[in-house]
């Protein structure tokens, strides 16, 4: 019998019991969209999340932070930084050191107290570190500030510089010029008391970037090796620590790093350097290994999800079983007269297979259909009733629900599976209709 | 054509821990020959119909083989026998066994399509076999809309659609008024003259035998007379 006779015939089949099989369709596709629906939330949080996380982020950026020996962690020292530095496909190992105290400066009246952090600039640069004005350092006394370090900068006043209401310093005591060729005047203390001071003068010649994230503040001051040197000789300790225990007093240089971080030429590199790095006992952080964890987790959540909504079409399935043994009982006498005059078991097998696969396939594109149209529903409705009900804003470009050409591959397959398997019995029931018995109307 | 070999058939009835085995057909060796037309008949219970579902493959002998056309039916698989009946069997009944759904030309069609052939040769073969057994006026009729004589046409035509060697009729006319009856009897004599087909009828009744070469008579299971092929 030609594949297009059995579908005619299932046409006619069809055609004979049309509300019944569209209530089984129905009930089909909403198990298909209820499925694809509850996956897409697990595809649509997993984008959004990956891409909050990996967006303006340096995805190459790999942070090292420290060495694991037997009981504890290692500071990294320069022999450290030379052995990765050889690591293959390493493009720059920053470092920095923060300074052991907390310095304040001084720019005409206004001051402002942050952290001062020396750092390598060639490594930095090869890292690909960008000025939003002005250019890096080129002799000690220069010095390149963080982007929110105007922020900081206060009028020196006895005034209540701060606004009672929201806990930040009053505009008019804000410090509104460039900082860019502002000479600033670095002081630092000699010891806990601050009886000492050391004014050294800076002149800032370049601004870094925003940093990526909204959140994210750089109010650091980049100073030199040498002024930070120049402190540690003032202090006389190591790192220009202040408050220190006199007997377990370093003096000397600070022989390592607070920040250290790999740089790998490409992403492909990254995983490969981290897994080196891994192997020498170094304790490393990179957002590729991160996302490894993330898309572990969101494969989970998203199994778990297409899971629940195959129950769902479970659930479909046994109406599709009760709908396909109602036609073959109807249709017994038919099937007894095809089987008297010669149709195949196989044949007849078959043309239910195909009926109950055509259900299958009708309700699974009519559920891909729905399903598209509530992810566009709930993307576009759900942030606006979050933000209702929270009255709280939404990240600009959340997606909660998404649709992967592979979640409708998987959906529509588990759809036909599940059909075909549930049609199978009752075709099987109708291969083994007595012809005689069919014929005598006794069934 | 038909050769049948000590076929013996008996029922089981009743629940499993008390069966009651009714012994139906009783050693039963028969010949069939090309180009006949066999009659059998027998009081009504005597085993006529159990022995045309046996030589049809509806129900497996007890005991015994049947042969067709050279071919050990008894032997073959369901589904193999039921390749075997679409090419080489067409079957008359009673009551007519029409798809009440299916227009007479549906009906008649459903074997052709059940081979496999292309609509076009489908529709050729059709239409001549309506005009041949004169309904070609009741194409687009179902079932219900017939009277019993042209059902039985359409039946007789569904039997002829893929050209057998051998039709099988179960009382083909006795659900037909005695007019109606004596055409369709000499539709089979006309259709045993021209093709050259082989029938075998069951009836009881002895005026239909007489349309047959031959007469097997059947009682209580066993063959009375005639079971030789001339
Ligand atoms: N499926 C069956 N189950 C049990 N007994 C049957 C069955 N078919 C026929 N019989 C019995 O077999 C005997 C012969 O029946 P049948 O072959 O129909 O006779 P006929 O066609 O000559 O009237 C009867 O006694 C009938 O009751
Ligand atoms: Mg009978």
């Amino acid at each position: 019998m030609k594949l297009k006779d059995k579908y005619r015939f299932i046409r006619q089949n069809i055609k004979k019991n049309k509300a019944r099989t569209f209530m089984t369709i129905l009930a089909t596709a909403m198990g298909c969209a209820f499925l694809i629906v509850l996956a897409s939330i697990g595809y649509g949080l997993q984008q959004s999340v990956v891409k909050e996380t990996l967006e303006d982020q340096v995805v190459t950026e790999i942070q090292v932070h420290g060495k694991e020996v037997e009981n504890g962690f290692e500071a990294m020292t320069v022999a450290d930084i030379e052995k990765l530095e050889k690591v293959d496909h390493v493009k720059a190992v920053t470092r920095k050191i923060q300074l052991g105290q907390l310095p304040t400066y001084t720019i005409d009246g206004y001051k402002a107290e942050t952290m001062a952090v020396s750092t390598h600039f060639p490594s930095e640069i090869a890292s690909g570190l960008k000025l939003a004005e002005g250019r890096l350092p080129e002799n000690p006394n220069e010095v390149v500030v963080g982007y929110h370090f105007s922020n900081t900068l206060y009028m020196e006043t006895d005034e209540d510089i701060y606004d009672a209401e929201t806990g930040e310093v009053k505009e008019e005591f804000q410090f509104k010029g460039e900082v860019k060729d502002q000479t600033i005047t670095m002081t630092v203390q000699q010891d806990e008391e601050g009886k000492v001071t050391k004014e050294i003068p800076l002149k800032i010649v370049g601004v870094l970037e925003e940093p990526g994230r909204e959140w994210m503040l750089n109010q650091d001051v980049y100073i030199s090796q040498e002024v930070f040197h120049q402190i540690e000789a003032f202090t006389g300790t190591a790192g220009g620590e202040i408050v220190v225990d006199p007997e377990n007093k370093v003096t000397g240089h600070l022989e390592t790093f607070d920040q250290v971080n790999v740089y790998a030429e490409s992403l492909e590199s990254v995983q490969g350097i981290v897994d080196t790095l891994d192997e020498e006992n170094y304790a490393t952080y990179s957002i590729v290994s991160e996302m490894k964890q993330i898309n572990t987790l969101f494969t989970i959540a998203k199994a778990g999800l297409i899971l629940v909504g195959t129950i769902a079409l479970i659930i479909a399935s046994i109406g599709i079983y009760n709908t396909m043994t109602m036609a073959v009982t109807e249709r017994a006498p038919d099937i007894g007269i095809m089987k008297a005059i010669g149709a195949n078991p196989k044949t007849i097998k078959q043309i239910f297979l195909l009926e109950s696969s055509y259900i299958g396939v009708i309700g699974a594109i009519i559920g891909t259909i729905v399903a598209y149209a509530t992810s566009v529903v709930v993307n576009i409705g759900l942030p606006l009733i979050l933000e209702t009900a929270f009255d709280e804003e939404m990240p600009e470009g959340l997606q909660f629900s998404a649709i992967p050409w592979s979640l409708v591959l998987i959906a529509v397959t588990i759809c036909l599976v599940i059909t075909i398997l549930s049609g199978m019995r009752p075709a099987k029931r109708a291969t083994q209709i007595d012809v005689l018995k069919a014929m005598r109307r006794e069934i | 054509m038909i050769q049948i070999r000590e076929l013996s058939h008996h029922f089981k009835l009743g629940k499993k821990d008390q069966k009651v085995i009714l012994p139906v057909l009783k050693d039963i060796t028969m010949e069939v020959g090309k180009g006949e037309i066999v009659s059998v008949v027998g009081k009504s219970g005597s085993g006529k119909s159990t022995l045309l579902n046996l030589i049809s493959g509806f129900i497996r002998p007890t005991e015994g083989d049947i042969w067709i056309d050279g071919v050990q039916v008894s032997e073959l698989s369901e589904a193999k026998f039921a390749d075997f009946r679409l090419k080489h069997i067409g079957f008359i009944f009673q009551s007519f066994q029409l798809i009440p759904s299916m227009t007479a030309y549906q009906n008649i069609e459903l074997p052709l399509i059940l081979k496999g052939e292309d609509e076009k040769k489908r529709q050729e073969k059709v239409i001549r076999l309506m005009e041949k057994v004169g309904l070609g006026d009741f194409k687009d009729h179902y079932p219900s809309e017939l009277s019993g004589g042209q059902q039985q046409r359409v039946s007789i035509a569904r039997a002829l659609v893929l050209e057998p060697t051998l039709i099988l009729a179960d009382e083909p006319t006795g659900s037909l008024d005695s007019e109606t009856e004596a055409e369709i009897l000499e539709i089979i004599q006309k259709l045993n003259r021209e093709l050259g087909i082989t029938f075998l009828i069951i009836t009881h009744d002895e005026e239909v035998a007489q349309t047959g070469h031959r007469t097997i008579s059947i009682k209580d299971g066993r063959v009375m007379k005639g079971g030789a092929a001339i």
